[in-house]
């Protein structure tokens, strides 16, 4: 008899867990809570993805579809796991869709229910949606998804713009204390964009530290040698308006000890990614444990990171922590892997 | 080697490093020249006996860091990573741009002494906004450590404050500042304020200007005047006020003691 798993959350890692299980022969019951599958990368119509520039279609498109033309995949749109309990080793939970209720028995779960954009508008001092020119990175991933270079304000090519990192993560004042992982590379990644489209726009990335890790170094260096980008090291601390419908950045360059207030055209937000209130709802749900950085807590994070606090329960994807989009992929096979061993021990 | 000044020659010297190449990336005081020097007998007057002193820093001052966090207001001195946003919320930075809390931090981490030395014109200018230490993201309390610069400062360099920018505690302000807070628990700013204009003898000025007396009229009439003057004190003051009392007095006698 064939083993049945359960997939929480159809994005990257979700997705890419669910083809696994089901090229093994599983039955899996993929349950995703919005209309559509393909997580945050479809929802904000990411473009193209780092480091080498692919078009975003040709990985979540992919996925997608592997997962859609599956038979074994059972999949629940507008879903959500309405109640869970555990029966034994195995465990009951009742899927609730647009459908109509649905209970089922599974040997093990897999939840990959992903993270939420930082929502700049939290921290007053970037004065996000004060300023039809002040954006955030999801906000300009769209806008370059829909081919919009141009400033919200008012439909004109930007002279300049500055890129702020590190928005919602290295803060306690907002409450988010780690690195965001991705942003610096997704930042460099977008200036790039910006100066293939407009090279006469200048701009401006600044910077505490880039974090560009790994392989990633190398977009690095290509905006600043190949499309002149220039680096700026210092956080700005205050964004007010300024004249001729420009928002001024309030900042301090660090390396010359020095204060600036520099009128820029458009800012793009450097945000950070959070456990949103899906992680703790799980965490609720499921019986399984958060960690201090409202993320889904890893049984070990070196040894068995795919692994929860509850034996059958394992975790894939952004719901433990940023990650890259390559990461979340790879980390759905693995739980994949885990929970296939499981569901084979006890069924 | 006998070093002997001779005071009585009279020959003529250049200025003090003159003859140096690049002389103006030198700062004054890390020449050292004697005009008229003689070494076992051997007079060097003048550019033989330059020296400049080492540009380069031998050695970070840990002491120095302990020192501060081990105040209330500079514990958090470990904090501090250098992003700049407490100088870039800065209300006083813009107007002096050699006030910068963020390089300050980075001085007093470092214990460097010698370059703080030159700010102690500026580093007490704090106005106490907070803006820094409500953005910093670490939450060093930026403004916090400029008191504990300030505190420095006053410490390490008692002759460069007194001498250069006579920053010594008024008696006087002092007793009505304390005066206020022991009986009333708040800060009167009116009579600060008088008490200020009494003190640079603009007492006829208080009455005199249009302005003034025209607010004074209007507070009488709408009652904001008897409402300054019955200003109740906080709950359970006399609580307060005794520790208040017991630290001015402990202090005191600190001061004494020194």
């Amino acid at each position: 008899m064939a083993e049945n798993i359960l997939v929480i959350g159809g994005g990257p890692a979700g997705l890419h867990a669910a083809i696994e299980l089901a090229e093994l022969g599983v039955n899996v019951s993929l349950v995703e809570r919005d209309t559509f599958f393909g997580g945050n990368p479809k929802k904000f119509k990411y473009k193209y993805l780092f480091p080498d520039l692919q078009p975003a279609e040709n990985v979540i498109g992919e996925l997608i579809k592997g997962a859609e033309s599956n038979n074994n995949i059972k999949k629940y749109l507008s879903a959500n796991i309405e109640s869970f309990k555990e029966d034994g080793k195995k465990f009951s939970a009742v899927i609730k869709s647009s459908t109509g209720s649905e209970t089922k028995t599974f040997d093990s779960v897999i939840v990959a229910t992903g993270f939420e954009h930082f929502d700049p508008a939290k921290d007053s001092k970037y004065s996000y949606q004060l300023f039809d020119d002040v954006i955030d990175i999801k906000d300009l991933e769209r806008m370059m998804g829909e081919g919009n270079f141009t400033r919200p304000s008012n439909g004109k090519p930007p002279k300049n713009v500055a890129i702020i990192l590190c928005v919602g993560s290295r803060d306690r004042h907002v409450g988010n204390q780690y690195c965001s992982r991705v942003c610096c590379t997704v930042s460099v990644k977008q200036a790039i964009e910006l100066k293939e489209h407009f090279p006469e726009t200048e701009v401006y990335i600044f910077y505490m530290d880039i974090r560009t890790y790994g392989f990633y170094e190398d977009l690095y260096w290509k905006a600043m040698e190949e499309h002149d980008v220039q680096i700026v090291k210092g956080r700005v601390a205050e964004i007010t308006s300024g004249p001729d419908n420009t928002v001024i950045c309030k900042g301090e360059d660090t390396l010359l000890r020095g204060p600036f207030e520099i009128p820029f055209d458009m800012v793009v937000l450097a945000s950070g990614m959070e456990g949103g209130p899906q992680s703790p709802e799980m965490a609720d749900k499921l019986g399984i444990e958060l960690d201090e950085h409202g993320f889904l807590k890893q049984a070990n994070v070196t040894l068995s990171p795919f692994k929860s606090n509850k034996d059958g329960i394992f975790l894939a994807g952004a719901c433990t922590g940023p990650k890259a989009i390559a990461d979340a992929i790879l980390e759905g096979g693995a739980a994949a892997m885990d929970a296939y061993i499981y569901a084979k021990k006890n069924s | 080697m006998a070093v002997e000044h001779n005071k009585n020659s009279e020959r003529p010297v250049a200025e003090k490093g003159e003859h140096i190449i690049a002389r103006h990336l030198i700062d004054d005081d890390a020449i050292k020249e004697e005009k008229n020097l003689v070494i076992d007998g051997v007079d060097v007057s003048g550019r033989w006996n330059t020296f400049i002193e080492t540009r380069v820093d031998s050695e970070f001052d840990r002491s120095f860091f302990d020192e501060i966090q081990k105040t209330v207001v500079g514990s958090r001195i470990n904090r501090c990573w250098q992003c700049g946003m407490c100088t870039a919320s800065c209300t006083v930075t813009p107007l002096y741009r050699r006030f910068n809390p963020r390089a300050f931090i980075y001085m007093m981490q470092l214990g460097n002494l010698k370059l703080l030395k030159k700010y102690t014109d500026v580093a007490w200018r704090c106005v106490g906004c907070y803006k820094c230490s409500q953005r910093c993201p670490k939450q060093v309390n930026p403004a916090e450590m400029m008191e504990a610069l300030a505190l420095l400062i006053k410490k390490y360099f008692p002759e460069e404050i007194k001498s250069n920018h006579q920053l010594t505690i008024d008696e006087e302000v002092k007793k009505i500042y304390e005066g206020m807070i022991l009986g009333h628990g708040r800060l009167d700013l009116a009579n600060l304020h008088t008490s200020a204009m009494r003190k640079m003898g603009k007492t006829t000025e208080l009455m005199s200007d249009k302005d003034e007396r025209g607010a004074i009229f209007k507070m009488m009439k709408d009652g904001r005047a008897l409402s300054v003057l019955r200003l109740g004190k906080p709950h359970k003051w006399h609580k307060s006020k005794d520790a208040i009392d017991n630290y001015l007095r402990h202090t005191g006698t600190l001061e004494q003691e020194k």
